[in-house]
């Protein structure tokens, strides 16, 4: 079950970082995704106990599993998912900017931008 | 119960702001007001913490390890108070200059928040919940602007600053299940009886968490990019307040929980830090723009902290919070100073280059001074004279690149024009004026920091 599961999540995280090298916004937000439900799924493996559903009536000297780290893995899922939102957001104002969604294509325009601020430099 | 009143206030005033139209004149008052409100909150609590030593509760009054614990110490009150001196500067600064953007009040409050809970808890998955309140806040503030830079900054920023924060989380549930804790003191003792190996790596993971956060060395390719794509009064807050979630956590982390593992890896902190001061002021010397300059900057003075609390003991962590409050400070001041025109924005400027190279009577000849005492601790007279020679070579190349900007900006008259408003040069005059202060008057600093690293328990 452990190596099961390490091998999911260094799957997840393995994709998720491979992701986050192209340069098309999407795909880094996908990464992102991916990366941070590595992270939850290394948080539930990492709880203390396996057994039954924390729930009463329990059956007698049943194992429960620990209720701990599905509390945290819930919290962080909404964080993930908030932060998902954000991004998403900041990538579509960059495609209505620049009508692209490629970080080259953003970098491209900030050179522009940058060349003709140092038109206006002059050495002293 | 005061700790989360503390907290709550300034939440609250987030989210009334959060549904009013921050462009408005009177919502930016009513944010300072709010702000200010905060502001006073943490002094408060900071004088009954210094005073009384730590206080403690637990959220919810359930029993001391079921509940989640709020803690405020001498460490955490002067980062807290701190920060939202910073933020506070910052925020009266855009709406002296007019705010273009009806969420950004409200979010400087989030990021308070986000950083006073931080600040002030003793959990570490609370830890983590606060530091993504600051940090999803700051992701926001970055677009702030709203141009092509902005934007882009602000993408690069929040992918490269999650991945950092995914990495902690995984480094707060290795810990979780390493000892079956979440409250940072009981990790600290029940980390004593578990194997090195595994507490080790989970140590390495939270490192480099923080080190993305501080913008260290061989984490910082984001750093520039951010801090001269965004407007001055966010990068006065990123370098002053939300990079203090670095230094703070590197302290409590790695003189509170880890004691063990930071007196492993202290070489490579040794190691690290070097490089970082080394790349930094190499990199601020050969740069142009003043706010490129100041960007390198920050990573090169950084090292600096790094470098204190690899040396450790309460000499070494006493160090780091000094350079800690005195590099936020200078930080703040040269980012604000890079959006303004006029005399004495000079002066002011003069005084944070001065800061920043170590030159009294400014701020930073206290923090390069402990620094000093720190490597004389160390006790190997190799190690001392290394610790040295580096700080003076540090200093020195700050100062070249201090004075570029300086030569540039206001000698050369590269920024004539309109004089910016008093009222917004004055915010700069008061900042100049505290690292003055703290410059003449180091016993309050220093004594302030003694009494953080003695609650450091490596610091014993």
């Amino acid at each position: 079950m452990t190596l099961l599961l390490s091998l999911a999540i260094a799957m997840l995280f393995g994709a998720g970082a491979t992701l986050l090298m192209k340069s098309d916004l999407i795909r880094i937000v996908v990464g992102m995704v991916l990366i941070s439900n590595a992270a939850n799924l290394f948080i539930m493996a990492s709880g203390l106990s396996r057994g039954f559903a924390p729930l009463y009536p329990l059956p007698e000297g049943a194992l429960v599993s620990d209720p701990l780290v599905q509390a945290m893995t819930l919290t962080a899922i909404v964080i993930g998912f908030s932060i998902t939102a954000l991004l998403l957001a900041i990538a579509y104002r960059a495609y209505l900017d620049l009508d692209s969604v490629e970080l080259d294509e953003l970098e491209e325009a900030e050179e522009r931008e940058e060349s003709e601020q140092e038109k206006e430099w002059r050495p002293f | 119960m005061s700790l989360v009143f503390l907290i709550g206030l300034s939440w609250f005033f987030a989210v009334i702001l959060g549904v009013l139209d921050g462009r408005r004149r009177w919502v930016g008052w009513l944010s300072v007001a709010g702000l200010t409100a905060a502001f006073a909150g943490v002094i408060w609590l900071s004088v009954l913490v210094l005073r009384d030593g730590t206080l403690q509760m637990v959220g919810g009054d359930w029993a001391p390890g079921v509940g989640i614990v709020l803690r405020a110490d001498a460490l955490g009150v002067i980062f807290a108070s701190l920060s939202t001196a910073v933020i506070l500067a910052a925020l009266i600064y855009e709406v002296l200059d007019g705010v273009s953007s009806r969420m950004f009040p409200s979010l400087m409050l989030f990021l308070a928040t986000g950083l006073n809970g931080l600040f002030l808890t003793g959990d570490a998955f609370n830890f983590y919940v606060f530091f993504e309140i600051a940090m999803i806040a700051s992701y926001a503030l970055v677009a702030y602007g709203e141009g092509a830079r902005q934007i882009r900054a602000a993408f690069i920023f929040a992918t490269v600053n999650l991945l950092g924060s995914v990495l902690f989380l995984i480094g707060v549930a290795a810990l979780y299940h390493l000892t079956g804790t979440l409250e940072m003191a009981e990790i600290a003792v029940r980390t004593q009886g578990v194997a090195t190996v595994p507490v080790l790596l989970t140590a390495v993971v939270i490192f480099v968490a923080f080190g993305v956060k501080l913008g260290l060395f061989p984490f910082h390719f984001w750093l520039p990019v951010v801090y001269t794509g965004t407007r001055p009064a966010v990068a006065a807050v990123l370098s002053g307040a939300l990079a203090n979630i670095g230094s703070y956590g590197l302290l409590r982390f790695g003189g509170e929980i880890l004691v063990r593992e930071r007196e492993i890896g202290a070489t490579a902190l040794l190691v690290l830090g070097t490089a970082s001061i080394i790349y930094g002021a190499l990199q601020a010397i050969s740069r142009r723009r003043s706010s490129e300059v100041i960007a390198y900057s920050s990573i090169g003075q950084v090292g600096y902290i790094l470098i204190a609390i690899g040396i450790g003991g309460p000499v070494g962590f006493a160090a780091a919070v000094v350079y800690a409050v005195i590099n936020a400070l200078n930080k703040t001041l040269l980012f604000l100073c890079c959006g303004l025109r006029g005399w004495l924005v000079g002066a002011a400027f003069v005084i944070a280059a001065f800061s920043v190279a170590g030159v009294p009577p400014a701020g930073g000849f206290l923090g390069k001074a402990a620094l000093f005492e720190a490597g004389v601790s160390l006790g190997s007279p190799a190690g001392a004279i290394a610790v040295v020679v580096l700080v003076f070579i540090g200093g020195a190349l700050s100062f070249v690149y201090m004075f570029q900007i300086y030569q540039r900006d206001f000698w050369a008259g590269e920024k004539e024009g309109k004089a910016s408003p008093l009222a917004l040069r004055s915010v700069a005059l008061v900042l100049a004026a505290m690292i003055l202060f703290i410059g003449l008057w180091p016993e309050f600093l220093l004594g302030l920091s003694r009494q953080a690293a003695s609650v450091l328990s490596g610091g014993g």
